[in-house]
């Protein structure tokens, strides 16, 4: 009996220190492993301030080089991954973060989300600033890991099989509308109705 | 005895609205012409639907309803008022058809923010959406900083007979010249001249900054039309946040004050008169309101140390005053930062500044500082009376172009128009709290939405109730025409039914 206790108790031991590191393994992953949303940042700009975060979010437009590195602005909202013109459906507002990165970092971005492309997706880790006292105020994160998690790509924009024929309507009724116009004018000139 | 109106009456206020969606269809070609050259085909083909949509109501109208009748000054407010609902109808057709409006309710509020240089949007994925389509929404608010029926007196009346009426009706009434159109082509001039320059100052800037020539030109178009407009759309989510720079934020600021300034005082500047500047009344008041609520702001965000350095602080806090008093509704800070980091005071500073609002006969919303500096005047004057002897003879005056006294009959004009605002600030805050959001939040975004300012706290949103959205719609037209012209259009629209 004695025999067989000892494995419980080593069990209940290795499980308990499991347990003990586990804990602050898992405080670190709600801001050091696990992405945190930008929605939460900008709610909650004390609780994260200064404090070392994952991000991951789509490059959108362009990247802006500056002295001493680039801004990237990665956008985490419904749309990071999936296009619009690719029926995606509205999913509310964007929302992102401006990242600061140091030196060359941000030449592994290659595509920026626009109206054609669905831009990488970049993962950040780097330091949250509820205000930047490098960057006159601003929210940011500064990154010191970049990872290019999913590349982007051109998106096809195809005309609505629909809309040619409306133009030619619209533009017949328009053109029909403005003779219209025109004759009755002329009449009223001439003094006729 | 209520008159009702009689066919000839509907057939002015119809022909006459005709030629102004005719101008807003005109308008479209600009952003048609942007869709083209970047080969966006099927948001070009929206904007030829669209169009020909404003074609054929403008012409259409036109020939159902021929009159060679001079409008009266009540068909002159309905045309104006009038013209701005089918406006927002028809410039709302691109928005709904590109696919990035949740219905045609949200796409409408957004044709009403932009011609009404509010600001607010609900375009949903906006970071990710054509050329043309942004071009048109900053289009839409520069247009609609000079007036949608500036444009059409500029460009499509030929004759001045009732023109006065549906310029007076669109929220302006001072004449920079003796002729209403000579006076509406010269705000054009004025607007167009500061296109080019501000447009090239921020082009350059934004090239400095690290753009590419082209995305730096459009964008710079498109920062300037919504600074110089005061309406405080931009081509990104992030607003002027995307820029990361003093200098551009600077560039910025002279724009959209300069576009805050009444027109006539644009108009003596030019003409050489640059005195003016430091003597008009709404100058002086605009100075002294946006200073005091600026301190306070900046004393409260101080307090609470959410900025790291004097620089930082004194860097937001003026953006975002200066932004609100002019009711230009650019931001360099997350809307939701409002609540999270400037907290109540800041945000009751801010929702005074863009209460009061910037000056008449300008592109920019609110009570405006002509008539809070005539109201301060008008205090002092009667300070002073009660400080004289009885019989001594005090007045009042104030300076706006030129030397005015304080007459009864302009007080009342005035207070008139301040006790309107305040009702619609106090409802557009009480319909906010109704449903659910907190006073403060709700009071920051009705107010920011009646005064055409365009600042947002995170109230506005697509997913919004409907009922809010429709009357943001109608407090932000309500806002931009300064009420009589739509109180002038509900009363023909009652008259039209149980008038005799």
């Amino acid at each position: 009996m004695k025999r067989s206790a000892q494995p419980t108790a080593v069990t209940i031991l290795t499980i308990g220190l499991a347990l003990l590191f586990a804990t602050p393994a898992l405080a670190i992953g709600a801001t050091g492993t696990e992405p945190v949303g930008s929605a939460t940042l900008v709610d909650r700009p004390a609780a994260y301030d200064g404090s070392r975060v994952d991000f991951e979010g789509e490059a959108i437009a362009a990247p802006m080089p500056r002295a001493g590195g680039t801004w990237l602005h990665l956008n985490d909202d419904a749309y990071a991954r999936s296009h619009v013109l690719e029926g995606a459906g509205l999913g509310g507002y964007n929302s992102g973060m401006p990242v600061w990165v140091p030196g060359e970092g941000a030449a592994a971005v290659k595509t920026f989300g626009d109206h054609r492309h669905v831009g990488d997706l970049v993962r950040v880790s780097g330091t949250f600033n509820a205000a930047c006292a490098e960057h006159g105020g601003d929210m940011d994160i500064h990154a010191t890991e970049l990872v290019v998690s999913a590349p982007g790509r051109r998106v096809h924009d195809p005309v609505d099989p629909w809309k040619l024929p409306a133009v030619v309507v619209m533009g017949l009724l328009a053109g029909v509308a403005f003779l219209a116009e025109r004759r009755a004018g002329r009449h009223e000139r001439t003094g006729l109705s | 005895m209520t008159v009702r109106p009689r066919r000839r009456d509907h057939a002015i206020v119809a022909v006459y609205t005709g030629k102004v969606i005719i101008g807003v269809g005109l308008l479209m070609l600009v952003p048609f012409a942007t869709s083209v050259a970047f080969g966006e085909w099927d948001t070009a083909l929206d904007f030829l639907i669209s169009i020909f949509a404003c074609f054929v109501f403008g012409f259409g109208a036109q020939a159902i309803f021929r009159t060679a009748r001079d409008p009266s000054w009540t068909h002159g407010l309905v045309v104006a008022s009038g013209s701005w609902i089918w406006a927002t109808l028809l410039g709302a057709l691109p928005l709904w058809l590109s696919g990035h409006a949740g219905s045609y309710l949200d796409a409408m509020f957004d044709a009403m923010s932009g011609f009404t240089t509010t600001g607010l949007y609900l375009l949903q994925d906006l970071d990710h959406v054509s050329r043309g389509i942004n071009m048109w929404r900053h289009i839409m608010t520069y247009a609609g900083g000079q007036g949608i029926v500036v444009i059409a007196l500029t460009f499509l009346f030929r004759g001045t007979a009732g023109a006065y009426k549906m310029y007076v009706g669109e929220g302006k009434e001072e004449r920079l010249l003796p002729n209403v159109v000579q006076t509406a082509r010269a705000i054009w001039l004025v607007s167009l001249a500061y296109l080019a320059v501000g447009t090239t100052v921020l082009w350059v800037a934004a090239m400095w900054l690290g753009e590419r020539p082209l995305r730096a030109l459009l964008q710079s178009a498109w920062i300037f039309m919504g600074s110089w407009s005061t309406g405080g759309f931009a081509p990104q989510s992030y607003n002027t946040m995307w820029y990361h720079s003093l200098t551009f934020e600077i560039i910025c600021i002279v724009i959209f004050v300069a576009g805050s300034f009444n027109f006539a005082l644009h108009w003596a500047v030019w003409k050489g008169d640059r005195r003016e500047i430091v003597r008009n009344v709404e100058i002086l008041s605009f100075t002294v309101t946006l200073s005091a609520f600026t301190l306070l702001a900046t004393f409260w965000l101080a307090k609470s140390g959410v900025y790291p350095d004097a620089l930082a602080l004194a860097r937001k806090a003026f953006y975002q005053l200066v932004s609100a008093h002019t009711t230009t509704g650019l931001s360099t800070i997350y809307s939701k930062a409002f609540v999270s980091q400037w907290g109540t005071v800041g945000m009751l500073a801010v929702t005074f500044a863009m209460a009061i609002g910037a000056s008449a006969c300008s592109t920019a919303g609110g009570i405006k500082g002509l008539r809070v500096g005539m109201i301060f005047k008008s205090l002092v004057r009667d300070v002073r009376k009660m400080v004289s002897p009885e019989s001594a003879a005090v007045r009042g005056r104030y300076h706006h172009i030129r030397t005015a006294s304080l007459d009864d009959a302009a007080l009342r004009a005035v207070l008139t128009v301040v006790v309107l605002y305040a009702i619609m600030y106090v409802l557009s805050g009480a319909l906010g709290a109704l449903y659910g959001y907190d006073l403060s939040s709700a009071l920051f975004e009705g107010v920011s939405a009646s005064s055409n300012t365009g600042l947002s706290c995170g109230v506005t949103d697509p997913s919004m109730p409907g009922v809010m959205k429709a009357a943001y719609i109608v407090f932000m037209w309500l806002g931009r025409l300064e009420f009589m012209s739509v109180f002038a259009l509900a009363g023909y629209a009652v008259a039209s039914v149980r008038g005799r």
